[in-house]
């Protein structure tokens, strides 16, 4: 939230830099979905409920490819980060 | 129960209280004779399970009492059932208006069945369009501070597992009254000691909130950028977290 009062302040660095942790989070946040989901999977008896699983986590690990190159570019946009 | 089977329960209660009482007549004789009122029925059962056409005539047919949500009055003359007795067959089964049945049977039993009309049917999931996954039974694997292998092996579950999971919310296995699994692995446990607060399983509503909230820093971070392309897969990927979350919503929720 507070990057965006920031960008309202100021369009300077500082914002795309919170910006890009903030994509970090939200990638971490979905590598850990993504371990749960495969855990839960395991875990389960369930076939219906496994090929559930097992293709919520083929979208998110689609997500985390995209997002893995996002943070990258942000990365580049932002040496000295 | 037929009325053979009724008849022939009293008979046998008359013998036995007969020869049980009476010492003059010969014992063998109430033998002989419970035998054959045990054979009687057993017999009937028998020839009643291979011709349907004998089974109606033994266990008599079933009379529908109610049909297209109309009473049969005829029917209801031929079993001797009166308004009275139709109104309290119904009430028994939580039916106050003749007008809420669409469909209602006498069985043979003497039991009224009744099929209520689609609006005063309880509500199911399949009417709400909902998707449930299926759930199994749980296992039990703790009874009274005891490990169970084989329910745990059911579930394809070892004894190392159940350790970590204890350990994980913090018990011990003495202290553990019941211990059940359910179809998705997931441990609940009552205890003794009924002033400890056991943790309740916690991952699946965890993982759901993970991917709202993913999703919604995605359609943030669309709405936030100045770059075109980046702003393009941001809402790619919201749109597909968006479906995942649509696929697993059912399972996480309960």
């Amino acid at each position: 939230m507070l990057s965006f009062l920031n960008q309202r302040a100021s369009k300077g660095e500082i914002v795309k830099m919170t910006v890009s942790s903030q994509v970090k989070v939200c990638y971490s946040s979905i590598k850990s979905a993504e371990a749960t989901i495969q855990m839960l999977a395991n875990k389960t008896q369930n076939k219906q409920t496994i090929t559930a699983y097992k293709q919520a986590a083929q979208i998110l690990s689609e997500v985390k490819v995209d997002l893995q190159e996002q943070v990258m570019y942000l990365l580049r946009e932002e040496p000295q980060y | 129960m037929s009325i053979f089977e009724f008849i022939s329960s009293i008979v046998l209660g008359g013998i036995v209280a007969f020869h049980s009482s009476d010492t003059t007549s010969p014992i063998m004789y109430g033998l002989i004779a419970m035998l054959i009122w045990f054979m009687i029925p057993f017999a009937v059962n028998f020839i009643s399970l291979k011709k349907r056409s004998l089974r109606t005539f033994f266990q008599g047919k079933s009379t529908i009492f109610i049909q297209d949500g109309k009473v049969m009055e005829d029917n209801l003359k031929k079993e001797k059932f009166s308004t009275d007795d139709l109104l309290e067959s119904l009430r028994a089964k939580d039916i106050f208006q003749v007008a809420d049945v669409e469909f209602a049977v006498l069985e043979p039993s003497g039991l009224l069945n009744v099929l209520p009309k689609k609006e005063n049917q309880p509500l199911t999931a399949k009417d709400l369009g909902l998707k449930l996954p299926p759930k199994k039974e749980p296992q039990t694997v703790i009874m009274d501070g005891e490990m169970i292998l084989e329910p745990l092996a059911n579930m394809s579950l070892n004894p190392n597992w159940l350790e970590t999971e204890l350990e994980k919310i913090n018990v011990t296995i003495e202290n553990v009254f019941i211990g059940q699994v359910d179809s998705d692995g997931q441990l609940t446990v009552d205890l003794y000691d009924d002033k400890i607060a056991v943790a309740t399983p916690s991952e699946k509503p965890l993982l759901l909130a993970t991917m709202k909230k993913c999703q919604a820093d995605l359609e943030l971070f669309a709405l936030a950028t100045e770059n075109e392309q980046s702003k393009q897969i941001y809402e790619k990927n919201s749109e597909k977290l968006t479906k995942a979350i649509q696929l697993l919503a059912p399972i996480l929720k309960n």
